[in-house]
C-alpha cells in the first residue's frame, strides 16, 4: 500500500502552476487513500478538515513562491510534513509551464511526476553522524530590548550570512545563528539538503521557513553532506529553541577548509557583526 | 567593520543584486515590502514601476526576496562565480599590501 496524505493544494486558479496543484491533489486521491483539504473551505470552516489533517501527514502543494497553501497551513497551525512548489518542480524537470490556465499535456506530465515522487517509498537514509560535538557550550550574550542573542564561544566559525560551522579534522557540523531564528520567528518547516550531495561554499544547504519568509541556509563550507539533523523534519522549532545545539542543520565532510576559512569569521569579528545587525534592524 | 565591505572586500566590487525580469513582473511589490535593506525603489510614474536602486545594499548571497516572488521574476548572479571573484579580489588586495 502506498503512502497517503492529507493534501492541501493552493488551487490557485489564475495561474497555471496553481491549477497543476489541483491535478496533483486529484492524482493522489486516485492512487492512494489521500484526502484533499480544499483551501477555500478550509479557510472559512476548518473544523471539517481538522481530523484528516491530524490523522495523516500533511503535504502542502504551492504553485508558486507566494506560498498561499503554506501560509494557510501555518495560519491554521497544522504540522507540514512535506512541501512541493510546482514552479520549482517544473524547473527541476525541465518542463515549461504554459502561460494559459488550461492544463495541457506538459502540465499533466509534471503532475504525474510530482505524484509519483510523493508516493514513492523513501529509501532508507544512511546518515552517519560523526562530528564529536561538545556536550555543553559557553555563550556570549547580546541583549536588545526583550530579545537575547546567544553566540557560542569555542571552535566555531561564522559567515557574514549568519550561519556557523564547527570543525573537527575534515568533518564539520553547520547551523544558523540566533540572528536567523529570531528574525524568522517561529520556524514551521525545514527543507533538508540532499544527503551525499556535494556543496560549494555559500551554496544553499536546504532552507527553513516561517510565516514571514523562506531563508536559504548559506553553507559556510564546501564538501559532501554526510548527515542531516532528522529531528528537524518533525520538529523544526528546535532551531528556535537552540540553533547551535539540538537545532543544528547538517554534517559535512570538508573538501577544502583551508580555502573556505579565508571567507569565514571567528567569534570576535562575527560577534561585532551580530551586534551591529541587531542594532540596525528591528527583529 | 564598515558596512560597505563584505568579507573585507569593498561592497561595490562585488556584483550581487537582484535582476528583475520585466516580462514577468506584475509590480505586486512583495519583494519591496520584504527587503529591509532599501534595495528596491518604486516609481509609480515611470514605465518600470520597480527598479533596483541600491544594488550594493543587497546582502551578498541573500536571495530571500526572490523567494517571495510568485512570478519567479527575480534572478541573482551565480554563487560559485561570485565566491571565486571575492577570493580573487582578496588575494589581489593582500599582494598589494
Amino acid at each position: 500500500m502506498s503512502k497517503s496524505y492529507a493534501v492541501l493544494p493552493c488551487n490557485g486558479l489564475d495561474k497555471c502552476a496553481g491549477c497543476i496543484t489541483k491535478e496533483v491533489a486529484i492524482n493522489l486521491t486516485k492512487e492512494s487513500d489521500s484526502k484533499i483539504i480544499c483551501p477555500v473551505l478550509y479557510r472559512v470552516a476548518d473544523a471539517r478538515y481538522n481530523k484528516i489533517a491530524g490523522e495523516n501527514p500533511v503535504v502542502v502543494l504551492d504553485g508558486c513562491a507566494t506560498r498561499c497553501a503554506s501560509k494557510l497551513a501555518i495560519e491554521k497551525g497544522i504540522k507540514i510534513s512535506k512541501k512541493i512548489n510546482i514552479t520549482d518542480e517544473a524547473k527541476a524537470n525541465n518542463i515549461v509551464i504554459g502561460s494559459g490556465l488550461v492544463v495541457g499535456e506538459n502540465e499533466l506530465k509534471l503532475a504525474d511526476i510530482v505524484t509519483n515522487e510523493l508516493l514513492k517509498e523513501e529509501e532508507q537514509k544512511k546518515d552517519v553522524e560523526s562530528v564529536i560535538f561538545p556536550e555543553s557550550l559557553e555563550y556570549e550574550i547580546y541583549k536588545k530590548d526583550k530579545f537575547v542573542f546567544r553566540l557560542p564561544k569555542g571552535d566555531f566559525y561564522f559567515n557574514e550570512n549568519d550561519c556557523w560551522v564547527y570543525v573537527i579534522g575534515n568533518k564539520a557540523r553547520i547551523g544558523v545563528t540566533d540572528y536567523v531564528q529570531k528574525s524568522l520567528s517561529d520556524i514551521m518547516f525545514f527543507n533538508e539538503p540532499a544527503l551525499s550531495s556535494d556543496i560549494e561554499q555559500f551554496e544553499d544547504a536546504g532552507s527553513i521557513e516561517s510565516g514571514k519568509a523562506v531563508y536559504e541556509i548559506i553553507c559556510p563550507v564546501s564538501g559532501t553532506i554526510t548527515a542531516i539533523n532528522d529531528k528537524l523534519l518533525e520538529a523544526p522549532e528546535l532551531i528556535n529553541k537552540n540553533p547551535y545545539e539540538e537545532g543544528w542543520i547538517a554534517e559535512i565532510e570538508l573538501s577544502d577548509f583551508e580555502s573556505d576559512k579565508e571567507l569565514l569569521y571567528t567569534f570576535d569579528t562575527y560577534f561585532d557583526i551580530l551586534k551591529r545587525k541587531v542594532d540596525e534592524f528591528h527583529v | 567593520m564598515s558596512e560597505s565591505t563584505f568579507m573585507g572586500v569593498p561592497r561595490e566590487k562585488i556584483d550581487w543584486s537582484p535582476r528583475i525580469d520585466y516580462d514577468k513582473c506584475n509590480y505586486c511589490m512583495d519583494c519591496v515590502e520584504f527587503c529591509p535593506h532599501n534595495v528596491y525603489e518604486i516609481n509609480e510614474d515611470s514605465e518600470q514601476k520597480l527598479t533596483v536602486k541600491n544594488p550594493n545594499n543587497c546582502v551578498v548571497f541573500c536571495r530571500a526576496c526572490g523567494k517571495t516572488c510568485g512570478l519567479d521574476a527575480i534572478e541573482f548572479p551565480n554563487k560559485p562565480e561570485t565566491t571565486k571573484h571575492i577570493k580573487k579580489i582578496r588575494k589581489e588586495a593582500a599582494s598589494n599590501e
